[in-house]
C-alpha cells in the first residue's frame, strides 16, 4: 500500500525539480489587440432554457400557476398511460396538489419516504416527478441534489421523467450554479440536461439508453 | 457468450490496455488501413464530430479565452499538485468518504479486489473509465481475485458491446466505433440466446433492459472521473447515456478511479472546463448526466452509495511533472484531436495498441509506458499540428511528438524505430486505398492550412512524416482563427 505521505511527497519533488517552462501556451497572449470576448448575456432565463431543452429533445411549459402545472402532468400521465408515478417526498411538490387526481384518474401514486424496496418501486415506476434545485438557461439542464426525500433513482429510472421548477431559481449559466455553492456541494449533484441518449452505435442518435427519453420540465411563475 | 468473447479475426484484445505489451503500431495500421469498412467509419465519424465542434464552438463567444484559461489552470495545477491532491483527500476524508493513493495498477487491483472480498460482492457494474482501461482493471480483477466469481459489466453501451466482444474501447469517445451494427447486433444476439435484428432501436432497447437487470443487482459501482475538484472533493463524471449516474445512484459502494492529472483546483474552474469538455468532444453545450460525487448518501437518504471510495492512480503520471513533457497531463480527454488527425483517420483507434489512441495516444502511452514498448508512436504522426489546434486546453502535441522522437534519437532509439515506422508508412502508400485517403484528408485540412500560407508543405498525412523537419512551425493563432473562420 502507498503511503500517502511518500506518495505526496514524491509528486511535490517532482513538481519543484527542473521546472520547465514551456514556450507554448494557448491563443489570447498572441493577439492582445482584440479586445477579450465575453460571455453572452442571457436575457429571459426561462425562456432560453426551454428553448435549449426543447432543441435536445425534451418538451417544456411555462405554467402561469401550479394547477396548470398539475394539469399538465395529469394529461401526460395519461397520455402515457402510466400506472405509476413516483415523486420526491418535498413541499413544493405537495403543494401541487397533483396527487389525489392521479389517484383518481386510476395511477398509483409514490412518494419517496418510508418505502419498503424504493429501488424496486423507482423501477416499476412509469413517471417520475421532482423539483429542481436550480435550472440552466444557457444549457437547458436541471440541478438535481441530493437529500431525504430526494431520491436520486426517482429522476433515473422511470421512462418518463417531469421536474417542477419555480421560475425564479432559472439562472442564466452554469457559472452562476457554481457561485451558488461557494466552494462547498453536497454530496450528490447533477446536471441533467434533457433526455438521456446514445450516439454509439454507428453514430445514430438513440433516446432514453439507461436514464429516461422521455423529459419534461415545467417552469412556474406564480404571480 | 463464449461465441462472442472470440472476435472474428480471432485476436481478443482483453489484454490490450497500457499494462500489457503495446506492439508496432505499423503492422496494425497497414491491416487497418486495407480494412475499408473501418476506414468508412472512421471517416464518417471524424467527419462529423469535427463538424459539431467546429459548430458549437463558433457558438461560444469567449471560447479563445476559455481555452486560454483551461491551460493555465492546468498548468498552475501540475506546479502545485501535492497541495491539491491532499487538500481534495481531506475534502473527501472530512465527508465520511475513503481515499487511496495507488502509485500503479497493481494496488488499484489490491485495493478494489480487496473491497469487493470484503463486501463479499459478485457484480460490478462500471461507467465508462478510462484509468480502468490503462490499467486492465477488469482483466486483473477476474484473474487475480478468481475464487470471488466477480461479473464486472461494463454499462456504457458501446463499452458493454466491446466488452461482449472480447474487444477494447477504439476511441476515447466513442468507444465502438469500429462496429458496424451488424456486427453489434452479432454480439447482442449472443447474450440474448436469439437473433436481433441488426436495428440500433431494437438493439439499445435490449441493452436497456439486460443492463437494468446488472444496475439493480449491482454490488458495486465503479466509475472513472472526468474530473476532481479539490477544493471540494469532488469527483465529476460526464455520460449522455446516464450509465454514470446509476453507477453511483444505485450500488450500496461506489469506488472512483482518477488518474492524479484530472485535479483542478476550484469550484470555479469547472465550469471553465465544462464548456470546453462536450462542446469539444461532441459538440454538445454540456454532457446529458454531468454528475457530482462529493461523498456517501447523507442521513436519511433512501439511496446513493453507503460507502465511497476515491483511488487516486499515479502509474506513471507523476514522471511527468515539471519535465518538458508535462503539457501531456493537461488532456481532458475530449478526443478532438483523434478526429483532426490525418493518420487516426486512415488507421482508426485500434492500430495504437493502447488505450490511448491518436495523437494524444501517441504522446502518452510512451510517455506512461516508456519509449522502448511503443517506440513507433511518436511515428505515427505527420506533424501537421491540427490536433494541437483542435485541442481545448492547448497541448502543443505536435512539439510533443517530436520531443519524444528526439528523446528516442538520445536514447539511441531512433533509427531502428524509424526504419520500422518507414517501412510500415511505405507500405500504406503502395496502398491504393490509403493513397485516396490520404490525399482527401490532405485536401481536408488544405481549407484552414491555406490561409495561413502553409498549404503548399502539407501535401498528405503520410509525406509529411518523410519531411516533417521542413515542416514550418504551425502558428500559435490557430485555435482562434479556426473558431472564427471555421473549416
Ligand atoms: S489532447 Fe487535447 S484534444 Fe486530445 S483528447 Fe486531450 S484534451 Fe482533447
Amino acid at each position: 500500500m502507498a503511503d500517502r505521505k511518500e506518495f505526496l511527497t514524491t509528486i511535490h519533488h517532482r513538481t519543484r525539480a527542473g521546472r520547465y517552462k514551456p514556450t507554448h501556451a494557448p491563443d489570447v497572449p498572441w493577439t492582445p489587440k482584440d479586445e477579450p470576448r465575453k460571455e453572452e448575456r442571457i436575457e429571459a432565463p426561462p425562456a432560453r432554457f426551454l428553448e435549449e431543452l426543447e432543441a435536445l429533445g425534451g418538451q417544456g411549459l411555462l405554467a402561469e400557476s401550479l394547477e396548470e402545472a398539475s394539469e399538465y402532468i395529469l394529461d401526460l400521465a395519461r397520455e402515457r398511460e402510466a400506472r405509476m408515478l413516483l415523486r420526491w417526498d418535498v413541499e413544493e411538490l405537495e403543494r401541487l396538489g397533483v396527487d389525489e387526481p392521479l389517484r383518481e384518474a386510476g395511477v398509483e401514486v409514490a412518494v419517496w419516504r418510508d418505502l419498503e424496496d424504493p429501488r424496486q418501486i423507482a423501477a416499476r415506476a412509469d413517471v417520475g416527478l421532482s423539483t429542481a434545485e436550480w435550472a440552466v438557461a444557457e444549457t437547458g439542464s436541471l440541478i438535481l441534489r441530493n437529500g431525504k426525500g430526494m431520491g436520486r433513482t426517482v429522476t433515473l429510472l422511470p421512462p418518463t421523467y417531469v421536474a417542477v421548477v419555480p421560475e425564479e431559481r432559472v439562472l442564466p449559466a452554469i457559472r452562476d450554479v457554481l457561485e451558488k455553492y461557494e466552494g462547498r456541494l453536497p454530496n450528490n449533484l447533477c446536471f441533467h440536461t434533457g433526455p438521456s441518449r446514445s450516439g454509439d452505435i454507428e453514430m445514430s442518435l438513440t433516446i432514453g439508453v439507461h436514464g429516461p427519453g422521455d423529459v419534461h420540465v415545467i417552469i412556474v411563475r406564480e404571480s | 457468450m463464449r461465441r462472442t468473447a472470440q472476435r472474428r479475426d480471432g485476436r481478443d484484445r482483453r489484454g490490450v490496455g497500457i499494462e500489457s505489451k503495446v506492439e508496432g503500431f505499423n503492422e496494425r495500421s497497414r491491416r487497418a488501413i486495407e480494412d475499408e469498412a473501418l476506414h468508412a467509419a472512421v471517416e464518417v465519424h471524424s467527419k462529423n464530430t469535427v463538424n459539431n465542434r467546429n459548430r458549437a464552438l463558433r457558438a461560444l463567444p469567449d471560447a479563445p479565452e476559455l481555452r486560454e484559461r483551461a491551460y493555465h489552470i492546468k498548468q498552475e495545477t501540475m506546479a502545485n499538485l501535492d497541495r491539491y491532491l491532499s487538500q481534495m483527500a481531506e475534502a473527501v476524508e472530512a465527508r465520511g468518504g475513503n481515499v487511496f493513493f495507488a502509485r500503479d495498477g497493481e494496488e488499484v487491483v489490491r485495493y478494489v479486489g480487496d473491497l469487493a472480498r470484503r463486501r463479499e460482492a459478485r457484480v460490478i457494474t462500471k461507467s465508462k473509465s478510462m484509468a480502468t482501461e490503462e490499467i486492465e482493471l477488469n482483466r486483473r480483477l477476474q484473474e487475480e481475485y478468481a475464487d470471488l466469481g466477480l461479473k464486472i459489466v461494463e454499462t456504457d453501451l458501446g463499452e458493454w458491446i466491446a466488452q461482449l466482444a472480447g474487444d477494447t474501447p477504439s476511441h476515447i469517445v466513442a468507444p465502438i466505433l469500429h462496429m458496424s451494427r451488424h456486427r453489434a447486433a452479432e454480439v447482442l444476439s449472443g447474450v440474448a440466446g436469439e437473433k436481433l435484428p441488426p436495428n440500433v432501436e431494437d438493439l439499445v432497447a435490449f441493452a436497456r433492459r439486460r443492463l437494468r437487470e446488472k444496475f439493480l443487482s449491482a454490488d458495486i459501482g465503479i466509475t472513472g472521473a472526468n474530473f476532481g475538484v479539490a477544493e471540494t472533493g469532488t469527483i465529476v463524471t460526464a455520460t449522455n447515456e446516464g450509465n454514470s449516474r446509476l453507477v453511483t445512484s444505485v450500488p450500496p459502494v461506489h469506488v472512483a478511479v482518477m488518474g492524479i492529472e484530472k485535479t483542478i483546483p476550484r469550484l470555479k474552474d469547472l465550469s471553465v472546463f465544462l464548456r470546453l469538455l462536450s462542446r469539444s468532444a461532441t459538440g454538445q453545450k454540456i454532457t446529458v448526466y454531468t454528475n457530482m460525487v462529493s461523498g456517501p448518501r447523507g442521513e436519511g437518504e433512501a439511496d446513493g452509495p453507503e460507502e465511497f471510495h476515491l483511488i487516486l492512480l499515479d502509474n506513471g503520471r507523476s514522471k511527468l511533472l515539471g519535465t518538458e513533457f508535462e503539457e501531456a497531463l493537461y488532456c481532458i480527454r475530449c478526443g478532438a484531436c483523434l478526429s483532426v488527425c490525418p493518420v487516426y483517420r486512415q488507421t482508426g483507434g485500434h492500430a495504437y495498441g493502447s488505450t490511448y489512441s491518436g495523437p494524444i495516444g501517441a504522446v502518452i502511452t510512451p510517455l506512461l509506458k516508456g519509449d522502448e514498448e511503443a517506440k513507433d508512436l511518436p511515428f505515427a504522426s505527420s506533424l501537421c499540428g491540427a490536433c494541437a489546434e483542435a485541442c481545448p486546453v492547448g497541448i502543443p502535441l505536435q512539439d510533443l511528438l517530436l520531443k519524444l522522437r528526439r528523446r528516442q534519437v538520445d536514447e539511441g532509439l531512433a533509427s531502428k524505430a524509424q526504419q520500422i515506422a518507414f517501412k510500415g508508412f511505405e507500405g500504406a502508400m503502395r496502398s491504393p486505398a490509403a493513397y485516396n485517403a490520404g490525399a482527401k484528408a490532405g485536401r481536408l485540412f488544405q481549407g484552414p492550412l491555406s490561409q495561413r500560407g502553409l498549404d503548399r508543405k502539407i501535401p498528405g498525412p503520410l509525406k509529411g512524416w518523410t519531411d516533417f523537419r521542413e515542416l514550418p512551425p504551425i502558428a500559435e493563432r490557430s485555435f482562434r482563427e479556426l473558431w472564427k473562420e471555421g473549416f
